[in-house]
């Protein structure tokens, strides 16, 4: 039993870095602009297919593949920052609101978009090591698992560092915390906050393959990575990155424990209670500062 | 407005008048020649897309070569698919479609089990013989006169031949616990249905029992279960997907059943493919194959190698031609297309189709059976019953990577 | 003015559309309208809540899978036709909104949207894993007792009359005080709140009409299916669908939904008959962009100029 018990914790854990980075990336979009990107986990998937499509063609191990995704997600969050957001911003007041809505269509879009190219069916994305494990004391520790983990670490410690340790960096920061400030300091809001989106959606190309090593991902499965990511946010709350990040491990640790405790079957909905508590007892965050 | 809304209503009136009088143009006296008419859907597009093409692909071979000998009752046969794409309303709305727009003579069995089952209802209702993989038991108790599972793929029946296997075993050789795994769906539900009763037979403890819902996100917690009950016998009633995770999650856990049964997926050349050696030693069980020593499979295997290049044919190429013939044979032996007078016939006639001989009792049920196969060396082989075998059955299984 | 008299053009229409079956259409056109007016009525009653008061929900069609549901079972159970239990599905969906409304109206925009998604979400797992409701086998009930093409004539019938009280219905809403007041929230809630506007009864309000509607619409729709499954009664695209067509038409204006409703249910009839079920969702998908940022106010405000064109937030610091 106890053996079982630190099992999910340690299952937990790397799966909460997986869950951080996606959910990091989620916050910062939010934090900058208010913006609530629903089609970010459809990013994530969309990286994870990608990824799959490289080592398919080219039999490179998917991890490999970030070397390129992550620059054309890069781009790809620029482009959506000047192709819709700005778009969006100068035409509505309600831009939270509106956001919510343009981007389930833009989520849905690139679903069908997924479905359409590869279908509905689950993948998972295939390595030389999937289905291997370390045994550390007594304890299986999956390399997909382990991988996808330090992934998510790295990432977040590259984050981390750009965000307090460069000028860049420190302009986005300042933007999250206060915006009206910031423009008042001369920064310039529109080049940040493209950079945000560049950043963000470049964060969710590595989530998504980190995701990908673990679970089966889908097309339409972005649904359920948000619903997680929007756990880890409303406890970490929207104001920091390394809130989000640890949000991200306790959300995976929970997940990880109620397979104990619970029918397999009932996990998901346990998370979706707790969600629902959250939102009605602290909608600001557990751990906002 | 008032002018734009207008005009809108006199278009509106315009094509609702015009699509309301087209269909009286299609004739109503009938040649003799003229062709019968089969029509119902598939899904061609989808997640269930990659079975229903096969389908599709026996149901136009059977077209092909009845149209080549003769036609059935002397007047060629034409197929009308629509695509359902994997979607249960729509299998219903298109059905439906085809009876009452296309005005078919007979129809065609869609896929999968729910589809197949809400049409099984459609048919009933507007009283057509409808022949397909049926719904699974829920599906065949509803007192459906025109419904015929010919054969079915009956979940509950599914592992059958494996309970038999096991039964001729000696006690002590036997797994003593079992741990089962089921996709929470019909399908997955019906597979576990047979469960109980089956492993009673054999003295085996049924120590876990536990759903998932599809997708399966990751199989890992599962498993660890199963081995942290010290369970030598893993059922895995799931599909595809779930079953290349779940048998991943063993080989990284280490964990070491007697055996392994699998519902859906293991007879697919793909399962092979992503699961090289590990996929082996797999039971699982089917109410069609390549190898049974029916009339026309041997044909059939001959098809398949020289359109598509296979070495066998695929099992659900099979099912469609299978559900074709037995439509065929219901319609030629009551020499009509009276509906009344096929369901009869073959509830008292029966037909000797690729899949064997076999008579529907009042639910449109054949007997109750299944064959047991198990993946060996990367080959699909049938071990159960034993006048079907064609290789010696691996058990205990080996451990992984020996 | 406008309005006044598209109304009851429009009305007289739909009252004609009732006639249409003595013409003995095809069945198909019957099923392409009961679907349209299914749609319309929903989505008109979802716009009491999204469209004027501006809480996105994207769960509706949970009160219309509960509708069904509920219908279902008492007409397994005790043989009772759900074209009478319908109110009683309704009825049922706004007890289930109750609930669920109850703690998540205190909630805001994005928070209030997501779990909207949630509660379809949950709800789909419940009724999945318990076996009362036929759980992953899905609920089998007894078929309609008419012939078929009676069944479809009744059927649509039977929705057309709820689009049509739903349509007065909301009109009347509109119009009224109850209407002005949601409005004032999409305005400014707080600054409502502050004026006395009873903020909270009326969301709940709203949220429990449109439940109703939807449920009575589910209610129908499972008997017309004789088969449920959690897989297609509890599936987001309807949901997504009717705000769309909400959106799309003109959320100010009663008639606007069902603008919306026709547009799309061409639209998607079109597509998904030439070139397919995802080319249709991705332009669906296209579209809701599309909508909420060039015409947020739907395409009736082309020709219907009710409010000033809202100033955006600030020219300068707020805009990036």
């Amino acid at each position: 039993m106890l053996l079982e018990v630190v099992q999910a914790v340690v299952t937990g854990l790397l799966v909460g870095f997986t869950f951080a980075v996606l959910a990091v990336g989620f916050s910062l979009i939010w934090g900058t602009t208010g913006v609530v990107n629903i089609a970010h986990p459809a990013f994530a998937v969309l990286a994870a297919f990608l990824a799959l499509l490289a080592s398919r063609r080219w039999g490179i191990d998917p991890i490999a593949t970030l070397v390129g995704l992550v620059p054309l997600f890069f781009a790809l969050g620029v482009v959506l920052h000047e192709a819709l957001i700005k778009v969006a911003a100068k035409r509505t007041r309600e831009l939270g609101l509106a956001s919510m809505i343009f981007t389930f269509g833009l989520a849905s879009f690139m679903e069908n978009g997924m479905a359409y190219v590869w279908g509905p069916g689950p993948r998972v994305l295939n390595t030389a090591y999937t289905g291997t494990a370390a045994q550390v004391l007594g304890v299986s520790v999956p390399l997909p698992h382990l991988y996808g983990a330090l992934l998510g670490v790295a990432t977040i410690g590259v984050l981390y560092g750009f965000l307090y340790h460069t000028f860049p960096g420190k302009a986005v920061r300042a933007v999250w915390q206060q915006r009206d400030g910031a423009a008042l300091c001369g920064i310039p809001l529109h080049r940040v906050t493209a950079l945000a989106y560049g950043l963000s959606i470049a964060s969710a190309a590595v989530a998504g393959v980190a995701m990908g090593l673990i679970y089966s991902f889908y097309p339409a499965g972005y649904m359920v990575w948000l619903i997680n990511v929007f756990l880890i946010v409303i406890v970490g709350g929207v104001g920091s990155l390394l809130g989000a990040a640890a949000a991200g491990l306790l959300v995976g640790l929970v997940s990880s424990l109620s397979v104990l405790v619970i029918p397999f079957v009932w996990t998901n909905l346990a998370l979706f209670a707790l969600l629902i508590l959250v939102l009605l007892i602290r909608p600001s965050g557990l751990l906002k500062r | 407005m008032s002018r734009s809304t207008r005009r809108d209503f006199l278009k509106k009136a315009g094509i609702g008048a015009g699509v309301l009088f087209v269909p009286q143009l299609s004739l109503r006296a009938r040649a003799s020649t003229a062709p019968i008419r089969i029509g119902g859907s598939l899904p061609l597009t989808g997640a269930y897309a990659d079975t229903g093409v096969w389908i599709e692909r026996g149901y136009r071979y059977w077209a092909e070569e009845v149209n080549a000998s003769g036609g059935l009752l002397g007047r060629p046969v034409e197929l009308i698919i629509y695509d359902d794409a994997s979607q249960v309303d729509r299998g219903i709305s298109l059905l439906e479609r085809a009876i009452t727009v296309d005005r078919v003579d007979l129809l065609l069995g869609g896929y999968p089990g729910t589809t197949a089952a809400a049409q099984m209802a459609v048919a009933e209702r507007y009283r057509r013989v409808y022949v397909s993989m049926g719904g699974h038991m829920a599906s065949f108790q509803r007192g459906f006169r025109y419904s015929f599972g010919a054969p079915p793929l009956m979940g509950e029946w599914w592992y059958e031949g494996a309970f038999q296997w096991l039964e001729s075993m000696p006690p002590s050789e036997r797994p003593r616990r079992a741990a089962a795994i089921t996709a929470n769906n019909a399908v997955g539900m019906a597979v576990r249905g047979g469960l109980a009763d089956g492993l009673g037979r054999s003295g085996i403890e049924l120590v876990m029992d536990e759903l998932y819902d599809l997708p399966l996100a990751s199989a890992e917690p599962l498993v660890q279960r199963a081995k942290a009950l010290g369970a030598d016998m893993f059922i895995a009633n799931g599909f595809f997907g779930d079953g290349v995770q779940t048998i991943r999650a063993m080989k990284a856990l280490d964990y070491n059943p007697k055996l392994i049964l699998q519902g859906i997926g293991s007879l697919i050349p793909e399962w092979v493919q992503e699961l090289g050696a590990d996929g082996n030693y797999v039971v699982s069980g089917t109410a069609l194959h390549d190898k049974l020593p029916f009339k026309g499979v041997a044909e059939l295997n001959q098809v398949a190698r020289e359109r598509w290049g296979l070495r066998n044919a695929p099992e659900y190429f099979l099912f469609g031609y299978a559900w074709m013939q037995a439509l065929q044979q219901g319609v030629e032996g009551a020499g009509s297309l009276d509906q009344d007078a096929i369901a009869h016939y073959l509830r008292t006639e029966g037909i000797d189709s690729i899949a064997g001989r076999m008579v529907f009792d009042a639910r449109g049920l054949p007997p109750a059976y299944s064959y047991t196969t198990q993946v060996i060396n990367g080959q699909v082989e049938l071990i159960w019953p034993l006048s079907v075998r064609t290789a010696e059955p691996v058990y205990p299984k080996p451990p992984w990577g020996r | 003015m406008i309005g006044r008299h598209d109304g009851r053009y429009v009305t007289g229409v739909l009252v004609a559309c009732a006639f249409l079956p003595l013409l003995r259409p095809q069945e198909y056109v019957l099923t392409f309208l009961y679907n349209l007016f299914s749609y319309a009525a929903m989505a008109s009653a979802w716009n009491i809540l999204g469209g004027l008061a501006g809480y996105l929900s994207f769960g509706h069609v949970a009160f219309f899978g509960c509708g069904a549901y509920v219908t279902g079972l008492m007409l397994v159970r005790w043989g009772w036709s759900p074209l009478a239990t319908a109110p009683l599905g309704g009825l049922a969906a706004a007890m289930l909104a109750l609930v669920a409304g109850y703690p998540t109206l205190r909630l805001r925009g994005p928070y209030f949207t997501v779990v909207t998604v949630v509660m379809v979400l949950a709800v789909k797992i419940v009724v999945l894993n318990v076996p009362w409701t036929g759980a992953a086998m899905g609920l089998w009930m007894p078929f309609p007792p008419w012939d078929p093409f009676v069944s479809r004539v009744i059927f649509y019938e039977a929705v057309l009359v709820i689009l049509l009280a739903t349509l007065l219905g909301v009109r009347w809403v509109l119009h009224s005080k109850f209407g002005f007041g949601l409005r004032t929230i999409r305005e400014d809630e707080d600054a409502a709140a502050a004026i006395g506007v009873p903020a909270f009864r009326l969301k709940l309000g709203a949220l429990l009409l449109s439940a109703f509607v939807c449920g009575m619409v589910g209610a129908v729709h499972g008997h017309d299916r004789s088969y449920l499954h959690p897989d297609f009664m509890f599936d987001l695209h309807p949901s997504i669908m009717i705000v769309l067509m909400a959106l799309f038409g003109g959320r100010d204006h009663w008639l606007g939904p069902l603008i919306g409703a026709v547009a799309v249910m061409i639209a998607d009839e079109l597509l998904t008959v030439y070139v397919g079920t995802e080319a249709a969702r991705m332009l669906f998908g296209l579209l809701l962009i599309v909508v909420i940022v060039f015409l947020p106010a739907g395409v009736i405000s082309l020709r219907v100029r009710r409010q000033p064109k809202p100033v955006p937030a600030g020219r300068g610091l707020m805009m990036p």
